[in-house]
């Protein structure tokens, strides 16, 4: 049984601006389910990254969602935002809006990171230029795991050489990775297993090194200061985590420990050099390296959902294909869904497993990524297609006619003043999503009301 | 390994820049003739044949008979090896070196005092300000900041008086002490504290805990006045410069992490956002350095901005050279110094 | 034709400007303060005697009763030591700031701009030795600067104003160097200079306008910072004689008097923060008007 893990209902956000009201979204209907990747495709302006933004929450203080509803396993994560711009509609006050959404995002701390998180399209600009890359991955951690990072070095702590060697063993004869888990628990280490198991994952390193860093992780030396106020009792350590001389000690344990976990990630990303990499700042290094450290934060803490935008627009197309190769591969160990935005169907097709198309501030479509290219419904996907400049020759047709001016959108459907088979209909109804030969699509060709 | 060179590569600009200071000093003393030198070495306190003599030493010393540019060299051995002059104030009168010895210490305490005033009410100020966009107290401070902005300094220390020294009566505004508490004391002679020459300092050390809380208050009306004067301009600044990164992806990036309100303002954006400030921080030693003169003076405060007004009205040509001298060389070292630190804050311009 | 149409996008760019400017009160506020001051400087200078003032350059003091006196009908601000009416004291000292002040601000950035701009186009050895020499101005502290140099030319008024312009050109020279710099090596000069367009009609077709704009911009609001530092410069006692109407020296007057007579300092301080006050919000409007970022 396929779980839903995303859900938004009739989602409809507007931007005031100076220059007048953007209706950016239009009724967007989307379902996500537990570990699929989906691609949303569209050409500039049609509110790709406007939906990936409301789906977090991340709106700036001059937009109202009018209506809808985001659901992140059942908890509607707008609903604050929407309450405010339906309240406030005819007085729209950006300072009251500020304010709600301050509230928001306090609220929302526990979710985005841990639940739902997303990567941006310019990875220069996204990271913070004067922190070490490091520290931005290990705010990750210590934000959503402290606990398990003072496990970690606990067990560091309390293990013994023989049970490392033990451990060792096991993997050497292709014990599972429960199993391991399981020793470790059992032996009172736990927090040791996954600092045992990345370093044995790695693809980067021969199995004698590898040996050598997981002997290494034995009969850790505590300071003096560590033992008393971090690690007496883990209970006590929070507490007096508030005080301050010794929050800062609590800290620094914490950012230490979140460190090598973040070259335990960044090594599991098949980045080279980890331990350089953490110590460096965004801007030492290449483009592809900041769009895999910006991957990494994503999936510090094994969320449900990742968004991406644009994951690979501003990379060479060799690194591009590094990317997409990590990206199935995510896929298959973590089972996270994955919603990828882009305005290249070509990188959708290579690891979506459904597609939709948005236009007008509304999906028109969606379909298996083979449907989308061999039997598409819409008219607009219909040209979409035939755009595409392929080996065969053949004549490349455009689209007439322009992107609708959001401030403005046409009645009724989005695409009826570009569409070949414009009906009376199109023009005053807005279309519903209808379920099709295994699609859903929106479009008056196909029926009226599902 | 780059910050390394960075810092080698600022320090060697710092010595032509130096000597460039040099270069103005010895003009200005030199526009109104060779006189000048005669009037800023000779010990006033020498007369008759005595002066005389002294007169020729000079003249042999400084080359006095030989063209302007050969002088320069010779000038710049006497500063080098520490022979500024003699300066008669009403405050004090005789060798120059004494005078920075004593009044010197006294700047410095104020000093420090208003940059810690700057930076902690200022930083706070300008980035609470950006974070409550438009509310009632963003607006009441940056009408505030604003109208501290355009006022000279010399006005704000005159309401302080006014208000809290003359109204309130809460804080004393003339002088470093209460002269009756610092009367019997043996560490204190004829108006000069030892060893530090800073009144607060030495009390501490001498255990005179009531004459410490008295200098402490001294001090207080002198460095919020001159913390007054500058903190307008960097929370207009501060400000500005958080509204700007508030709107970088980096800061939505920090807040898609699940990072509080709190944690993405006041550590994220404010690090960012610090970075104009700690540029603009030679230009506020400047203003510190300016301010000093006219605060020491309202205040009566005995520092080097006191010795330098006072140099000026008692037309003292080498009481006023040596200042010029002494404050270009607090600047140029304050900015050298600030670099510094923005190499260790901002990892970007290290190459 | 053509030549019709470009006057009218001029009046018609003209207008939109003037819309904007007006519709930021604060601006305007400040625009019709400056407006006063500069028209008691007016006043005083060409016909003194409307206003009363008999001796527009010089105080006239009292000593029959030199005490500060608090205001009232014969003397509305009051008066300062020693016995000096603030009212009509105050009205000169306007004029003499004003004058002065503008004087140094207009001379300071016309030698430092003409020095800035030539500097950064011709460039290379030039450009090093002028960049060298600002950095020296600029390694005093400006009052002490400006002290040094006016105590050694001669502690008068003429004189302060001639130091500070020597303290100020270097920052015009600095600023329009920086804005010549980014302009050349923008990229619509760089088209020009490929569609073949001879050197120096770049510099005062395409470099100029832009660099100039700001300047102007820079120059009204230091108006008010050099007033400011005018007025600090007299109040220490710069100046020798005792009988200019200065709005700082008048501060310095009643600054024995703080105590008793605490209108003899507020007043004449009053007046300095106003103008700057009013400088600063004209110049921020103007800002608005001339940077075309800012007005979305």
């Amino acid at each position: 049984m396929e779980q839903n893990i995303l859900l938004v209902n009739d989602l409809r956000v507007h931007f005031f601006t100076r220059r007048g009201t953007y209706k950016a979204l239009n009724g967007v209907e989307l379902i996500i389910k537990k570990g699929e990747i989906f691609g949303l495709a569209g050409e500039s302006g049609c509110g790709k990254t406007t939906l990936g933004l409301s789906i977090m929450g991340l709106l700036p203080r001059n937009a109202a969602i009018i209506t809808g509803k985001v659901l992140l396993d059942n908890f509607d994560l707008i609903a604050p935002l929407r309450d405010f711009a339906q309240k406030n509609i005819n007085n729209f006050n950006f300072r009251r809006s500020e304010n709600i959404i301050k509230k928001l995002n306090d609220k929302l701390v526990n979710i985005r990171g841990k639940k739902i998180s997303m990567v941006f399209q310019d990875s220069m600009t996204s990271l913070n230029p004067v922190l070490q890359i490091g520290y931005q991955i290990a705010e990750s951690f210590i934000v959503h795991q402290p606990n398990q990072l003072l496990k970690r070095k606990l067990a560091r702590v309390n293990a013994k050489q023989n049970q490392l060697e033990e451990i060792l063993d096991m993997l050497k004869n292709g014990a599972s990775e429960d199993e391991v888990v399981a020793f470790a628990e059992s032996n009172g280490l736990s927090g040791i297993e996954e600092q045992v198991i990345n370093v044995w994952r790695r693809n980067d390193m021969s199995e004698a090194n590898k040996e050598k860093i997981i002997m290494s992780l034995h009969s850790e030396k505590l300071g003096f200061f560590e033992k008393i106020f971090v690690f007496s009792n883990k209970n006590k350590a929070q507490s007096l985590a508030r005080v301050p001389g010794f929050s800062r000690m609590y800290k620094n344990t914490l950012i230490k420990e979140g460190y090598r976990k973040a070259v335990e990630l960044l090594s599991m990303l098949e980045i080279p050099n980890p331990d350089r990499v953490v110590k460096m700042y965004p801007h030492e290094l290449s483009g592809g390296m900041r769009q895999r450290i910006m991957i990494a934060i994503a999936l510090a803490n094994n969320p449900e959902l990742v968004i991406m935008d644009e994951p690979t627009s501003a990379l060479d197309v060799t690194v591009q294909a590094q990317i997409l190769e990590l990206i199935k591969s995510l896929k298959g160990r973590f089972n996270t869904s994955f919603i990828i935005i882009s305005h290249d169907l070509s990188v959708l097709a290579e690891v979506c497993d459904r597609i939709g198309i948005m236009y007008g501030g509304r999906i028109v479509e969606i379909s298996s990524k083979e449907d989308v290219f061999k039997k598409p419904l819409h008219p607009y996907t219909q040209m979409l297609i035939s755009a595409i400049p392929t080996i065969e020759s053949q004549d490349l047709r455009g689209i007439g006619g322009s992107v609708p001016d959001m401030r403005n959108p046409p009645n009724g459907c989005m695409f009826h003043p570009r569409c070949p088979y414009v009906m009376d209909i199109c023009k005053t109804k807005e279309p519903k999503m209808l379920e099709k030969d295994g699609h859903l699509v929106s479009c008056f060709l196909y029926g009226e009301d599902s | 390994m780059n910050l390394l060179n960075y810092i080698i590569r600022r320090v060697l600009l710092f010595i032509p820049t130096l000597i460039g200071l040099t270069f103005i000093v010895f003009i200005l003393s030199h526009v109104s003739g060779n006189n000048i030198i005669l009037a800023e070495y000779i010990n006033p306190k020498l007369t008759g044949a005595a002066r005389q003599m002294a007169i020729q030493k000079l003249i042999l010393e400084f080359h006095l008979n030989q063209p302007v540019y050969i002088q320069y060299f010779y000038w710049l051995n006497q500063i080098l090896h520490g022979n500024l002059g003699y300066t008669t104030t009403p405050i004090f009168s005789g060798p120059v070196v004494n005078a920075i010895e004593l009044f010197l210490p006294n700047t410095i305490m104020i000093s420090i005092v208003a940059t810690i005033i700057i930076w902690y009410l200022g930083v706070w100020l300008g980035v609470f300000s950006a974070v409550n966009r438009d509310s009632l107290a963003d607006h009441t401070i940056r009408i505030g900041s604003f109208t501290l902005y355009a006022m000279p300094i010399y006005l704000i220390g005159v309401l302080l008086i006014i208000v809290l020294g003359v109204y309130f009566k809460i804080l004393p505004f003339s002088g470093v002490v209460n002269p009756i508490l610092v009367s019997n004391l043996p560490w204190y002679v004829n108006g000069i504290s030892y060893p530090t020459h800073i009144i607060l300092i030495d009390a501490i050390l001498h255990g005179s805990w009531n004459v410490a809380l008295n200098a402490f208050l001294h001090l207080l009306m002198p460095s919020i006045t001159l913390a007054l004067g500058i903190v307008a301009g960097i929370i207009r600044i501060l400000r500005s410069s958080m509204l700007e990164v508030q709107d970088q992806d980096y800061v939505r990036l920090a807040r898609s992490k699940g990072l509080s309100e709190h944690s993405v303002n006041y550590f994220h954006a404010k690090k960012n956002a610090m970075l104009p400030v700690i540029t603009l921080f030679g230009l506020t030693v400047a203003g510190l350095l300016s301010g000093a003169v006219v605060v020491e003076t309202i205040f009566n405060y005995p520092g080097i901005g006191y010795w330098t007004t006072q140099a000026l009205l008692s037309s003292d040509i080498g009481g006023i050279m040596a200042a010029t001298l002494l404050f270009g060389l607090l600047l140029v070292a304050a900015n050298l110094i600030v670099d510094i630190v923005y190499a260790f804050i901002d990892p970007r311009i290290r190459y | 034709m053509k030549i019709n149409m470009k006057n009218q996008r001029r009046i018609e760019n003209l207008k939109l400007s003037l819309d904007v400017f007006l519709s930021n009160k604060a601006a305007v506020a400040g625009l019709i303060i400056v407006m006063l001051y500069v028209i008691d400087a007016i006043i005083v200078q060409v016909a003194p005697s409307i206003l009363g003032i008999m001796h527009p350059d010089e105080l006239i003091p009292n000593f029959i009763s030199p005490a500060p006196l608090p205001p009232s009908w014969a003397h509305p601000l009051g008066t300062t030591y020693p016995g000096i009416d603030l009212l009509k004291s105050i009205l000169k000292a306007i004029r003499i700031d004003l004058f002065y002040s503008a004087f140094v601000v207009i001379i300071g950035a016309a030698i430092g701009s003409v020095i800035g701009v030539i500097s950064a186009t011709i460039g290379g050895l030039m450009d090093e030795i002028v960049m060298r020499i600002t950095d020296i101005f600029f390694s005093v502290p400006y009052l002490i600067l400006a002290l040094a140099v006016g105590f050694v030319m001669g502690r008068n008024l003429t004189n302060m104003s001639l130091a500070l312009v020597i303290v100020w050109w270097p920052i015009y020279a600095r600023y329009t160097r920086s804005q010549t710099l980014s302009t050349k090596e923008s990229t619509f000069v760089e088209a020009a200079k490929a569609s073949g367009v001879g050197r120096l009609k770049i510099i005062f077709k395409h470099i100029l306008p832009n660099a100039l704009p700001p300047v102007f911009i820079q120059v009204s609001l230091d108006l008010g910072s050099v007033m400011v530092i005018f007025s600090t410069l007299a109040f220490i006692g710069f100046i020798v004689t005792a009988s200019v109407p200065e709005l700082g020296y008048l501060t310095s007057l009643g600054l024995n008097y703080v105590q008793s007579a605490p209108w003899a300092v507020i007043f004449p301080g009053l007046i300095i923060t106003i103008f700057a006050l009013a400088v600063n919000l004209l110049g921020d409007g103007l800002r608005d008007v001339i940077d075309p970022r800012r007005r979305s």
